[in-house]
C-alpha cells in the first residue's frame, strides 16, 4: 500500500514537473486564412511564416487555411480558427481579414496585403494609425510618389505622360488618380488612355505612344496582355515606368515595388510582439513595406537606348 | 474532439442560411425542371443590395426584404431570356449571372467616387442591430444566429407549403412535372416559369443577403459556385430523407437540413485535417457521391430481384 502511495506521489511530482515544464515552453498556435492561391499573397504567408518560425522555432504552430476565391470558404475557415482557439489570426486579404473580424473580437487579427484599412474595414485610424480594434497588419501599398519621382529620375526630357490603364478596374482608377496628382505636381503633363478591355487595348496604346513616357500601374488586364502592349511600345520607342514587376518585366523599362514576402516578414514580427511582448494590438499602427525595390528590364532599357543609373536591380 | 463540437454551430448556422438559398434551387431544378444558374450572380446581387442598405442605414430586416425583391427581378431576367427570346434556360441563366457580375459592382460601388467597388465591409461593431453575425455563433443566448435562422427556415417553408398549395401554385407545379398537359389544361406554361424564377431567385437573393451579414460584408464573387452547394444540399436531403418526408412541407425541410449536413460533412473533414487548397475538389465529390446513391441504391435492388427470381 505505501509502495502504492508512494507511486502516485512521484507520479503526481512528475506531472506536475511537466506542467511547469509546458507552461514554460509555451507553444502558440497561430491561425492563417489567405484568400485565394496567388503568387504574390503566397510569398506574403510565406515571409510570415518565416519570420515567426525564425524568432519562436518549433514552439510555434501553423493552422493554414485557404479560401480558394471563395468568401463563404473566409467564413467557414475564420469560424473554425476562433472556434479552435488559436492565439493570433494572420489574414491575407480583404475579404480574409473582414471575414476574421466579424467573426472574433478577442483573438488579435494581423491582416496583410490591404492596401488601405480605413476603406477595406469603414472606419477611422487613430492619431497612431492604428485601428482601435483588435486587428492591425501591414498594408501593400504601392509607393505612387517613389514611382512618380522614378519617372521623374530616369526620364529628366519628358513632358507629357501617358497614363495608361483598364477603365473597368476600380484600383486601376484610384492609382491613376493618386499619382496624376503627383506628377503634375513634378512639372508633367498627363493624359489618361483608358481601355476597356484586351480587344481594344492595342488600338488605345498606338494612340498613348503620342506622349513621351507611359506609366502603367498595377493594372490585372495589362499585366495579362504585356505582350501586345511591347508589341506596340517597343517599335514606337516609347518606354513604359510600370506600377509592379510583372507588367515591367513584359513591356516596361523600369518598376519601382514593393516585396509582398517584406510585407508579410513585418507581419509575422508584429505577431511575435503581441505573442511574446504582449503587445496591444488595438494600439499597434499599421505597418508599410520596409523598403521598395528599383527593378529594370535590361532587355527593354537597351532595345529603346535608355540609361539605367545605379541602384536599380535587373528583373531576372 | 471537442474542438469539433465547437465548431458545430457554425456549420449548423451557415448550413441554415444556405438551406434557404438550396430551397430557391430546390423550385427551379426539382419544382419546374430547369437547371438555373442565375443563382451565381443573385446570391452576390443579394449581398450586395443588403449591405449597401445597412451600411446607410437602413433597417437590416427591411434591407433583406429589399434585396429579395431585386433577387426575383435577376429571375425576371433570366425569364424573360428564356421565355420571351427562346433562349435554353441553362445559357438564360449563365447570361444574366454574367451580366449581374457587372450590376453587382456596380450596386456596391453607390455613393462611392468611383461608381463600382467589389467588395462592402460592415462591421459587426458599427452595425450592431444586423440579423446573424458569425461573432455570436458560439453564444447559448438568443443572438446566436441559429434561432433566428430556424424561425426564418421555418416561416419561408410554411409560406411555400401554403403557395404552392394555391390553385396557382399547384398551376407552377403542374408546368415542371408535364409542360404539355399543362398547356393542355390552359396553363401559360411560360408565365408559370418566370414566376417560379423569380421566387427562385428571391429566396437566393435573401439566402445572400443573411450570408453577407453573416459573414460581415458582401463581396462580388460570394456567389461563385452557389448553385452547387445548392444542388448538394436538395440532393443530400432527397438521398437522406427521401423516404421519410413524403410531405411537401417535410421535403423543403429536407432540403435545408442537406444543406446543413453538407456543412457538416466540409467541417469534419476540415477538422480530419483536408488541406483547404482541396475543398473544391472535395465538394464536387461529395456531390458526385449522393449523386450517384440513388443510382446504386437502384442496381443493388434490381441485382438482388434478378438473383430472388433465379433462386425460385
Amino acid at each position: 500500500m505505501k509502495k502504492v502511495v508512494s507511486l502516485l506521489l512521484v507520479l503526481a511530482l512528475v506531472l506536475g514537473v511537466c506542467a511547469f515544464a509546458s507552461a514554460e515552453d509555451k507553444t502558440y498556435n497561430v491561425g492563417i486564412l489567405q484568400l485565394i492561391q496567388h503568387p504574390a499573397l503566397d510569398a506574403a504567408t510565406q515571409g510570415f511564416k518565416d519570420a515567426l518560425t525564425e524568432k519562436l522555432g518549433d514552439k510555434v504552430a501553423f493552422d493554414e487555411g485557404n479560401a480558394s476565391g471563395d468568401s463563404n470558404n473566409c467564413a467557414q475557415i475564420a469560424g473554425q480558427l476562433v472556434s479552435k482557439q488559436v492565439d493570433l489570426i494572420m489574414a491575407n486579404a480583404t475579404p480574409a481579414m473582414l471575414a476574421c473580424a466579424t467573426a472574433t473580437a478577442d483573438i488579435p487579427v494581423l491582416a496583410t496585403s490591404i492596401t488601405n484599412y480605413e476603406s477595406a474595414m469603414e472606419i477611422e485610424l487613430t492619431e497612431d494609425g492604428a485601428t482601435g480594434l483588435n486587428v492591425s497588419g501591414t498594408s501593400d501599398l504601392a509607393p505612387l510618389d517613389g514611382q512618380a519621382d522614378m519617372i521623374k529620375e530616369l526620364f529628366p526630357e519628358a513632358k507629357t505622360v501617358g497614363l495608361l490603364y483598364c477603365n473597368a478596374e476600380p484600383n486601376s482608377i484610384f492609382q491613376i488618380k493618386t499619382i496624376e496628382g503627383y506628377l503634375t505636381a513634378l512639372g508633367l503633363e498627363c493624359k489618361r488612355y483608358g481601355f476597356n478591355d484586351s480587344n481594344d487595348l492595342a488600338s488605345v496604346v498606338q494612340t498613348a505612344t503620342e506622349c513621351d513616357v507611359l506609366y502603367i500601374p498595377t493594372d490585372n488586364t495589362a499585366a495579362g496582355n504585356t505582350e501586345a502592349i511591347a508589341n506596340v511600345v517597343i517599335p514606337a520607342k516609347v518606354p513604359v515606368v510600370a506600377g509592379e514587376e510583372g507588367i515591367c518585366a513584359g513591356c516596361g523599362v523600369a518598376t519601382l515595388t514593393i516585396s509582398y514576402y517584406d510585407i508579410g516578414y513585418k507581419t509575422g514580427e508584429m505577431a511575435y510582439d503581441i505573442l511574446v511582448n504582449g503587445a496591444d494590438i488595438a494600439a499597434m499602427p499599421i505597418a508599410y513595406a520596409p523598403q521598395f525595390t528599383k527593378k529594370y528590364n535590361a532587355t527593354n532599357a537597351a532595345e529603346l537606348g535608355v540609361t539605367i543609373p545605379e541602384g536599380y536591380l535587373p528583373i531576372e | 474532439m471537442a474542438q469539433l463540437l465547437n465548431q458545430l454551430p457554425g456549420a449548423v448556422a451557415q448550413g441554415l442560411i444556405w438551406g434557404i438559398m438550396a430551397i430557391g434551387v430546390y423550385i427551379t431544378f426539382r419544382i419546374l425542371d430547369i437547371a438555373d444558374l442565375t443563382v451565381d450572380g443573385s446570391f452576390a446581387t443579394g449581398g450586395a443590395v443588403a449591405a449597401i442598405l445597412i451600411t446607410s442605414g437602413v433597417n437590416p430586416w427591411l434591407a433583406t426584404l429589399i434585396a429579395l425583391v431585386v433577387g426575383m427581378l435577376a429571375g425576371a431576367v433570366t425569364g424573360v431570356f428564356h421565355t420571351s427570346m427562346g433562349i435554353p434556360a441553362i445559357l438564360a441563366g449563365i447570361l444574366t449571372q454574367l451580366a449581374l457580375y457587372s450590376v453587382n459592382l456596380r450596386i456596391q460601388g453607390i455613393g462611392t467616387d468611383l461608381g463600382s467597388r467589389a467588395n462592402v465591409p460592415m462591421s459587426i461593431n458599427k452595425y450592431k442591430n444586423m440579423l446573424v453575425s458569425l461573432r455570436n455563433v458560439g453564444h447559448m443566448a438568443l443572438d446566436n444566429p441559429i434561432w433566428l435562422m430556424l424561425l426564418v427556415t421555418l416561416v419561408l417553408i410554411g409560406i411555400m407549403y401554403w403557395f404552392f398549395g394555391t390553385e396557382y401554385g399547384c398551376s407552377l407545379r403542374a408546368v415542371g412535372s408535364n409542360q404539355q398537359m399543362a398547356r393542355a389544361q390552359g396553363i401559360n406554361t411560360n408565365t408559370g416559369k418566370l414566376v417560379g424564377l423569380m421566387i427562385s431567385n428571391g429566396l437566393v437573393a435573401f439566402s445572400g443577403a443573411l450570408m453577407a451579414q453573416y459573414q460581415g460584408f458582401a463581396d462580388v464573387s460570394m456567389g461563385r459556385g452557389a448553385i452547387v452547394i445548392g444542388l448538394a444540399a436538395v440532393i443530400i436531403g432527397e438521398v437522406i430523407f427521401g423516404k421519410l418526408f413524403r410531405n411537401f412541407a417535410l421535403k423543403l425541410l429536407a432540403v435545408s437540413l442537406g444543406a446543413i449536413i453538407y456543412y457538416l460533412v466540409i467541417q469534419v473533414v476540415l477538422w480530419l485535417g483536408l488541406n483547404t487548397d482541396d475543398l473544391k475538389l472535395l465538394t464536387a465529390l461529395v456531390v458526385a457521391v449522393f449523386l450517384a446513391m440513388p443510382y446504386w441504391k437502384d442496381r443493388i435492388l434490381t441485382r438482388k430481384l434478378k438473383g430472388g427470381k433465379h433462386h425460385g
